[in-house]
């Protein structure tokens, strides 16, 4: 299944619209402007998830975790490299830890960032297709690319497809680039991207 | 857990009561509330830490009872919640939910830090109420505060360690600096010395120029004679060994002897020497020879620094409690950027000063080094290159004249005159037994002793000098210290041990270039009665010869 590039553009622009939020929460939150990157958009098969995503994260992948359930139902995730994790906490917090590694608070933080950016992007796509979700705890992984992958709950007998949306956070001057991972099923990704369409087009008018 | 069939009313029952106790016996905060955020269910943990009871509480609005959450903007996560979100409050970025006292204030933290999850609880797809978990995360949070600062420490004191490494790195260059100007400094008169010595040895000069010949010798053997005088000095006050020998003296006597002692050197420059001296400055405490080797050094370095046709001015006065010696030249100056640097051991402005004026740079350090054991202060003050340099010595006032110690206090400049023997003791029929490996100190002692009269009978070694003492009976033995083989100590304990009819008693001096105090006590200890240091100094020699003839050794 691919985009077309109106689907693409038209779904660029609504989880841009639920960045706007996520920056504008982080930044209150934080006291620092904090700022998301418009984003990239792509799909691709879960198979072809992993070289897609392995350029990006060579070593321990940080990925924050929830599970979605309803009418749609799958796994979205916000998986930074571990450096970058290291660093967003870092500029989350006034930035005064020596450490290079992410002690309890920090990974405390990145899931309570994580669980912000995810919420607001299920919330919009939950409010187009006019269904309600609900979500699991969120929770703060370190491993491999590998391990990540396997780890989604999505049934593993159904084709399904992962929506890939590549971003950065700016913050005070840095750039932290990260990714969201939605993967979905077939059917809630057909009904998804029919939305987008319905959406793209009263945009028009 | 949606999908099993409906429980029976006692599974609904027992699956409550479970619940009920878990919540009780939960290590952390539990909070329910209805989809009206009125507090359902609140947990002993939550008793206990906040001091409010269930039944105080179960019932209200949450919003209420805890109108902070309002004020924080923490509402809105309920509200969220009720929307069916889950939310994170992590302690970093919110501190805490509700203010609950830290169970213990050994972390400095009087405020339980809280992480928190907010949760709704849904029942057949609708929200119905919310789900609060609280956990006290004080400990954690002081403890990687603790870690941190280990951190910062560890970065802290490598930093340090590679300061002070730097720092060493710093002294071993200028040591290094040091030992090539010393080397330098001390072969500088040495030419000259050895130039002269073996021309005067080949013995084609004219008379004229043998004079020229010991003037130049003597004056360079001088120049190297302070040069290693000044070296003894310094490592006396870097050992701490340097014993001042305090009295009350008469500071503008010793000024007076110092300014004495460069005048010549400054008029053959064209120097003019102002002198001005507080009649009120009155005595002070100190050691006459230190003071005046203070006010010699900074003069010297004055007539050195200043250029021909320049002006030195020396003024005594009394300041306050203090007497202060203030030395102001027209010379070169100092650079700002030298200024903090002029007291430190072996360091001098630059490298071509060193070519240009000479010296170890090592005057001013003694100079601060002494006006400290005197319980003084020594500051400069310079405009800069150019503009020369004032120097003061401040030195604390004592305020009594004692008349007794006035005479004393008068310390004459340092006689270094021409090798003379007017005025010194006779040795006339004194027989002297010389010990030194060096031919040469062997040969200019027997010249100084003979030219006083005595006979003098010298040997290389120990084993000639048991010899030559049984043969010829002398009357007073002079011995090295440091020789080859056996050494002067090895010889006066054999002397000693001799009977007296053989010489066991005779009155021994020992010669020697250890100046060091503890040197001179070891020779002493060791049967010697007399040390005399090297170079020998003729007067200094004969009047001990003198003075221990028939001077019977006693144990």
């Amino acid at each position: 299944m691919k985009l077309t590039e109106r689907q693409s553009d038209a779904l660029s622009e609504l989880i841009n619209i639920a960045f706007a939020r996520t920056g504008a929460a982080l930044s209150e939150l934080t006291g620092h402007r904090v700022m998301l990157n418009p984003p990239e958009v792509a799909v691709y098969r879960t198979e072809e998830l992993r070289p897609a995503l392995a350029k990006f994260v060579p070593g321990d992948v940080a990925s924050i975790h929830q599970v979605f359930s309803g009418p749609v139902a799958g796994d979205a995730l916000l998986l930074l490299n571990y450096d970058g994790a290291v660093h967003l906490t870092d500029l989350l917090t006034d930035g005064h830890s020596q450490s290079p590694y992410l002690d309890e608070s920090a990974r405390e933080v990145l899931t309570e960032v994580g669980n912000i950016l995810l919420n607001a992007c299920l919330g919009m796509f939950g409010n187009l297709l006019n269904v309600h979700v609900t979500f699991s705890v969120p929770r703060l992984h370190l491993e491999t690319l590998d391990e990540l992958i396997a780890s989604t709950t999505s049934d593993k007998t159904e084709m399904h497809y992962a929506l890939v949306v590549y971003t950065a956070f700016q913050i005070r001057h840095s750039s932290v680039k990260g990714f969201l991972v939605i993967v979905l099923s077939v059917d809630s990704l057909d009904r998804l991207i029919q939305e987008v369409d319905v959406w793209e087009a009263q945009q028009g008018t | 857990m949606s999908s099993q069939a409906k429980p029976s009313p006692k599974e609904t029952l027992l699956n409550a009561a479970v619940l009920h106790w878990m919540h009780d016996l939960a290590a952390q905060g539990i909070i329910t509330t209805d989809s009206e955020l009125n507090v359902v269910e609140w947990n002993n943990w939550m008793e206990e830490h906040t001091g409010k009871r269930a039944n105080e509480v179960i019932g209200n609005n949450l919003l209420d009872l805890f109108p902070e959450l309002t004020q924080r903007r923490l509402d809105r996560h309920y509200k969220w919640a009720l929307e069916g979100q889950v939310r994170v409050l992590s302690q970093a970025l919110h501190g805490y939910l509700i203010a609950m006292p830290a169970v213990s204030s050994e972390h400095g933290c009087t405020q339980m830090q809280q992480a928190v999850r907010i949760s709704p609880l849904t029942h057949e797809g609708k929200v119905i109420g919310t789900l609060t978990i609280i956990d006290d995360v004080t400990e954690r949070v002081a403890r990687e505060a603790e870690l941190q600062a280990q951190l910062e420490d560890r970065s802290r004191l490598l930093s340090n360690e590679r300061l002070a490494r730097n720092e060493a790195e710093r002294a071993n260059r200028l040591k290094d600096e040091f030992l090539a100007t010393i080397s330098h400094e001390l072969r500088n008169p040495l030419n000259a010395i050895m130039g002269w010595a073996h021309m005067m040895r080949v013995g084609n000069l004219t008379p004229a120029n043998v004079e020229r010949a010991v003037e130049t010798i003597y004056r360079n053997a001088k120049s190297q004679s302070q040069l290693v005088a000044d070296l003894l000095d310094v490592s006396r006050i870097i050992s701490g060994k340097l014993r001042l020998d305090v009295r009350t003296v008469d500071l503008i006597s010793i000024v007076n002897a110092a300014v004495d002692s460069i005048r010549p050197g400054a008029e053959a420059k064209g120097i003019r020497l102002q002198t001005m001296f507080d009649p009120a400055a009155g005595p002070i405490s100190g050691d006459a020879d230190r003071l005046q080797q203070i006010v010699w050094n900074l003069l010297t370095n004055a007539v050195k620094f200043t250029p021909k046709g320049g002006r030195i001015q020396v003024k005594v006065q009394r300041v306050d409690s203090h007497v202060e010696v203030v030395v102001t030249d027209t010379g070169v100056g100092i650079s700002k950027e030298f200024l903090p640097y002029v007291f430190d051991r072996f360091r001098q402005a630059d490298a071509s000063t060193t070519r240009i004026h000479g010296g170890l740079g090592l005057g001013l350090s003694i100079v601060h080094q002494l006006v400290d054991l005197h319980g003084g202060t020594v500051s400069v003050h310079s405009e800069g290159e150019g503009k020369g340099a004032t120097f003061t010595i401040s030195l604390p006032f004592v305020g009594v004249i004692s008349n007794q110690n006035e005479a004393e206090a008068v310390h004459p400049t340092q006689s270094d005159e021409v090798l003379s023997f007017e005025g010194l003791p006779s040795l006339q029929g004194l027989k002297v037994l010389v010990v030194d490996d060096e031919a040469d100190t062997r040969e200019l002692i027997r010249e100084v002793l003979k030219e006083c009269g005595s006979e003098v009978i010298t040997s290389p070694s120990v084993a000639e000098a048991l010899i030559a003492l049984e043969q010829h009976k002398p009357d007073v033995l002079i011995s090295d210290l440091g020789m080859p083989d056996e050494d002067g100590y090895s010889l006066i304990a054999k002397v000693r041990e001799l009977p007296p009819e053989r010489g066991g008693e005779i009155p021994a001096a020992a010669l020697t270039a250890y100046a060091r105090a503890e040197d001179r006590m070891r020779v002493l200890r060791s049967g010697f009665q007399f040390h005399l240091p090297k170079p020998v100094d003729s007067a200094e020699l004969v009047t001990v010869v003198a003075s221990l003839a028939g001077r019977a050794y006693k144990a």
